[in-house]
């Protein structure tokens, strides 16, 4: 079968500037070679109906229901080298220790904002920001559990963070179901490839919840805002491959500050609550009065010490594209180490200097709103239409402190199924780090793939796509 | 122990597939009775399905007259009421979305299929020609759901609750379907013999014990018998006693002490049937009998939903 190369200046995941494969893909090439197209196509439409069978998918809000939409899925996997990966879990577990530790330090004794390394308004006055958190003890003083961390890689080669997600960060259960369905469909492979394996993530998530509590033997719950919701799959998934009751805010009920789930033999103690509502909703006594997810009494409970949140309640304030820019200088702060991993330069037109950069080379950038998620509201410079950049410059100007902005990166591409044959594609990564007695990670994550030409929108909502990750336990 | 919303979602979900498989065997036993009936009996064997679904009412607000394809529209895949296949099946799919957690990926997978088998079935129609088609296909859907359940599912709460609203709803669909069958068999007998003869089968058939009356009574088709089979039977699953047995210990077997209620109602039901006889029936009338039965149902029904699923 015939593989485009990539286009000039471009990092790609199989071919090197010289357009040779790369020694760790050279396998991935052979199979891609012998594997004609016909097959190919057939195990598409193969793994289309499985996917459909297995209901996974994906709900779009505002389209009617049982419109369930698959996430186009690539049979090309992506392959990340043994030596790669070390140095990015090295990355990964040092960032959310200090992430973590920031968050215990903005709740306790804000010494950062002391030093004058992040200024006190950017935490404190972050709508993310929980005061009610503040001198609050959290089980080994952990705030996020669960993070999942975008990166990409540039043309340079290295990874680059683009994105902390630490409040309920999906897409797990595609980065197990991916791997599953490469097994059923191509189990030759497998066979021949010292590919990592992923599948005790259940296992490490459900030990990570555990040790939320300092219980013994603690009653878990996955709480979901229901099957409406765009990751509901994924939340019922979780909770049948860890063996715990996935519970809806009507299940659940506090009682003297303390939660209880209602079964069939009565009121039964909750002890950790896996909970993928954001913080404004989990308890209409505390947040959104009008919330109907939640539960009224939670926080309460919360705060008493009775039950803990995974992640934390306020643990969005570090997630915040405004707090983005610091989280090098809180790794030197914290761990007196230098940062692993670099993070995308970083514009914030909070400062005069910044926004005036930004407003001078708004076709070059990124523009993105601070709070904003899922792709939406944000300008691409170079794609953008006069009229789009003469908007957002508006907007600029009438609320700096919304937006960041940050250069155009490249993201590297790599070989994808696509109707004009196979074609590089840019993607990105999304790894899962657990942080309970200690931070663990399976090797590998959700790797995003833009499926138009040129396009750098990865999200699922945005209609990208998703391929297998590999990461190699030796490079051949 | 599991989670009252949860006893719920499975309940309905094993009610729902098990109503969808009486549904499909009742109009398929109507449409080929309308076809040897006589023309002016026709629409009588055609309004069976609706009859015992309860559904006469509605039927009109949408059709003016009961004709078989009229009747296939509004029991196979109008959405617009509970009544149909296309709603049973989706409310089926519902429920097994909400208790995902509690189901193998076998049960999940094939009520997961059936839905999707359904919506493509819509966008197809259905006519009298491949009625017969999908009235198969949903009776291998319900068999191959209980063969997933039986096959891979934990012998837990979940797998009790389950099987609960399978044999709640038998119950149901037996009771009804006997009583309203009966009554025409019983007018054909004064006709022709030709006629009553099919009218017999009609009962056996629509509640698959056909071949188990031949078993056990042979050839000759004699009222009492098929009223005896159906109700008092301990080796006929379709029977009155064999849900009732069942439910009595499916409630033995649930965790706690929450359905000390639901249990005395029903072992006291069970226990009626399983020391009753046909004199009794006969002396009573069966649908005297019966309505009773359908009413003492409906409070064990009851009882469970305030025992276990939270009054839902």
């Amino acid at each position: 079968m015939h593989i485009q190369t990539p286009g000039p200046g471009l990092y790609d995941e199989l071919f090197d500037e010289n357009n040779k494969v790369r020694p760790h893909c050279r396998m991935l090439e052979q199979w891609l070679e012998k594997s004609d197209e016909n097959l190919i196509a057939e195990k598409r439409r193969e793994a289309n109906v499985l996917f459909q069978r297995l209901g996974i998918t994906f709900n779009v809000y505002g389209e009617e229901q049982g419109a369930d939409r698959l996430i186009p899925f690539d049979l090309i996997p992506r392959v990340i080298s043994a030596s790669d990966w070390h140095k990015l879990q090295a990355g990964l577990r040092q960032r959310v220790n200090a992430l973590n530790k920031f968050l215990f330090d903005i709740y306790h004794d804000f010494d950062i904002v002391k030093a004058g390394v992040i200024s006190a308004e950017q935490v404190f006055a972050n709508p993310q920001y929980q005061p009610g958190m503040q001198a609050l003890k959290l089980p080994r003083n952990l705030y996020c559990h669960i993070a999942g961390i975008d990166l990409i890689r540039h043309s340079d080669g290295d990874f680059y963070v683009l994105e902390d997600n630490l409040r309920c960060p999906s897409g797990v259960s595609y980065m197990l179901e991916n791997r599953r369905m490469m097994m059923r469909l191509f189990p030759e492979l497998f066979a021949h490839s010292p590919v990592a394996p992923i599948d005790h993530y259940p296992n490490l998530l459900g030990e990570t919840l555990r040790a939320a509590s300092l219980k013994p033997d603690p009653t878990v719950v996955v709480l979901t805002p229901g099957r409406f919701n765009s990751a509901y799959f994924e939340h019922a998934f979780l909770a049948r491959q860890m063996g715990v009751e996935l519970v809806e805010g009507a299940d659940l009920f506090v009682h003297q500050n303390k939660v209880f789930m209602k079964t069939t033999v009565g009121p039964q103690q909750v002890d950790v609550i896996y909970r993928r509502i954001d913080d404004d909703f989990l308890d209409p006594l505390a947040g959104n009065p009008q919330s109907m997810l939640g539960v009224p009494g939670l926080y309460s409970a919360y705060r008493t010490g009775n039950v803990v949140l995974t992640n934390a309640m306020g643990t969005g304030v570090a997630d915040d594209k405004s707090i983005y820019p610091y989280v090098p200088d809180m790794i030197r702060f914290y761990l007196d180490e230098e940062p692993i991993l670099k993070n995308v330069p970083t514009w914030q037109c909070r400062k005069p200097k910044d926004l005036q950069y930004v407003l001078d080379h708004l076709d070059e950038l990124v523009v993105k709103e601070a709070q904003g998620a899922g792709g939406y509201g944000m300008l691409i410079g170079p794609k953008a239409s006069q009229k789009e950049i003469a908007q957002f410059r508006s907007l600029l100007k009438a609320r700096p402190d919304d937006y960041i902005a940050q250069p155009t990166l490249s993201l590297s591409t790599c070989p994808t199924f696509v109707d004009e044959g196979v074609a590089p594609r840019h993607l990105d990564l999304r790894p899962f780090v657990l942080s309970g007695k200690k931070i663990q990670m399976v090797p590998g994550g959700l790797t995003r793939v833009a499926l138009k030409q040129g396009s750098l929108v990865v999200n699922s909502s945005q209609g990208g796509g998703t391929k297998d990750t590999w990461v190699l336990e030796d490079d051949l | 122990m599991m989670l009252s919303r949860a006893a719920f979602s499975l309940f309905w979900m094993a009610r729902y597939l098990e109503r969808a498989e009486s549904q499909a065997r009742l109009l398929d036993m109507s449409l080929t009775m309308a076809l040897i009936d006589v023309p002016e009996d026709r629409v009588e064997q055609l309004s069976v399905p609706l009859l015992v679904t309860g559904a006469t009412e509605t039927f009109y607000e949408y059709h003016s007259e009961i004709t078989p394809q009229n009747l296939l529209d509004f029991l196979v895949l109008d959405d617009r009421h509970h009544a149909s296949l296309y709603s049973m099946i989706r409310g089926a799919r519902d429920n097994a979305l909400h208790v995902r957690g509690n189901l193998s990926a076998d049960v999940w997978e094939s009520i997961n299929q059936a839905w999707l088998d359904m919506k493509d079935l819509r966008k197809q129609g259905i006519t009298e020609s491949n009625a017969s088609q999908v009235f198969d296909w949903i009776r291998e859907r319900s068999h191959m759901f209980r063969g997933a359940a039986y096959g891979t599912l934990l012998r837990n709460d979940a797998f009790h609750f389950l099987r609960l609203g399978t044999f709640i709803e038998r119950a149901d669909t037996t009771a009804r379907v006997l009583d309203i069958r009966y009554v025409m068999a019983m007018k054909s007998m004064d006709e022709n013999s030709t006629q009553s003869f099919f009218e017999w089968t009609a009962v056996l058939h629509s509640l698959a014990a056909f071949e188990a009356y031949q078993n056990t009574y042979g050839h000759e088709l004699e009222p009492m018998n098929v009223a005896e089979l159906l109700v008092l039977n301990p080796d006929l699953p379709r029977s009155l006693r064999s849900c009732l047995q069942e439910i009595a210990s499916l409630l033995e077997e649930i965790e706690g002490e929450t359905g000390r209620r639901s249990r005395r109602l029903s072992s006291s039901l069970y226990a009626n049937i399983r020391y009753g006889d046909r004199d009794y029936i006969a002396e009573r009338g069966l649908h005297e009998y019966l309505v009773d039965f359908l009413e003492r149902i409906e409070g064990i029904t009851e009882q469970i939903r305030h025992d276990f699923m939270g009054g839902k």
